[in-house]
């Protein structure tokens, strides 16, 4: 390591406060990048399968009102 | 001679197997099944590069002679803004081959990459004001390459505002194309700022054409970052464009299949 100890490497002579903000916000974005959209995903995957299920009910409500009315 | 005249008549078909990479690519079904087997390589390569590179630069290269540690900013710093341009590019040639082909992956692909560049843009602006303090004295400055740079953040931001100004996201498409293509003049102005006006910003560290200006035990991590910074880009561009196809292929029987598939097993 370029740094004698790790608080030389937290401190950096002064300019830690600087470079580790830099990082702490890069990083954060970076993993706003790529928590967002999976997270997006997971709705978007509920929200098709929701339209899986009222279409199978639909279809099923039709089926019953047809079985009824040929049985009348 | 038959042959050739069933070719000729035949024409660039979708069976012609030198073009069958391209409109499978084309396919959004395709390209959705594909980079969901691609994705945990190209983020675990992204991680460990990223992982690397990072602590490589911040911990182990030397400091620089005339600024200090402040200078390490140079390995989130140089690669971001490297990113927030070639990715302007990558979203005004997508948007070009969706005007020219037609080609809807390519739509979605300009659409994902539009908040991907404006954050990664916001990422080069920020960690170079913050240089900027240590180093100029102030967070900000109007010169030509940070104000170059604010003009790509708003480019990148029409872009986004764009898709949702239209009804039809053909039209939104069609739109965004445009204004992306007519903003590549920034990337040029950008690159070339530090050159042609007087300016604070310190020239290029990398150029295509000449060695770097910088020491190679400086010089090998920031290499490193920009690969890495280059990985995270795929992954989270592919990601985006994945979210796009869902969202505007919901209504398929692939995707209905492949959701049924997914809840079965």
């Amino acid at each position: 390591m370029y740094f004698d100890n790790f608080a030389a490497l937290i401190n950096m002579d002064g300019h830690g406060v600087y470079v580790w903000t830099s990082v702490a916000v890069t990083l954060a974005t970076m993993l706003w990048l790529v928590i967002a959209p999976l997270i997006s995903q997971r709705g978007l995957l509920k929200e098709v399968s929701r339209d899986i299920q009222r279409q199978q009910n639909r279809d099923l409500a039709a089926k019953k009102t047809s079985n009824h009315e040929e049985s009348n | 001679m038959n042959w050739l005249s069933n070719k000729l008549s035949a024409g660039p078909s979708n069976e012609s197997p030198s073009w069958q990479w391209f409109y499978r690519l084309g396919s959004p079904r395709w390209f959705y099944l594909r980079s969901g087997q691609w994705l945990p390589w190209l983020s675990l390569a992204a991680l460990l590069v990223l992982a690397t590179g990072l602590v490589w630069g911040l911990a182990f290269a030397p400091e620089d002679a005339k600024q200090g540690n402040s200078f390490r900013i140079i390995y989130i710093h140089v690669p971001a803004a490297f990113l927030a341009q070639s990715g302007y590019f990558i979203m005004a040639i997508a948007g070009a081959i969706g005007l020219i082909w037609k080609m809807k992956i390519s739509y979605m692909v300009m659409k994902a990459a539009a908040p991907i560049g404006a954050l990664l843009t916001f990422v080069a602006l920020f960690t170079g004001a913050v240089w900027g303090k240590p180093t100029w004295g102030a967070y900000w400055v109007w010169d030509a390459r940070i104000t170059s740079m604010l003009i790509l953040l708003f480019l990148y931001a029409g872009v986004m505002a764009l898709q949702y100004a239209y009804h039809s996201v053909d039209a939104a498409s069609k739109a965004s194309a445009i204004l992306a293509l007519v903003g590549t003049v920034n990337i040029p102005i950008i690159n070339k700022s530090v050159d042609w006006w007087y300016t604070l910003h310190q020239p290029a560290t990398i150029k295509l054409t000449s060695a770097p200006s910088m020491h190679m035990d400086m010089f090998m991590p920031l290499l490193v970052m920009i690969v890495g910074f280059y990985l995270f880009y795929a992954v989270a561009l592919i990601l985006h464009t994945r979210n796009e196809i869902l969202r505007r292929e919901r209504k398929t029987s692939w995707v209905r299949e492949l959701v049924t598939a997914k809840a079965g097993g």
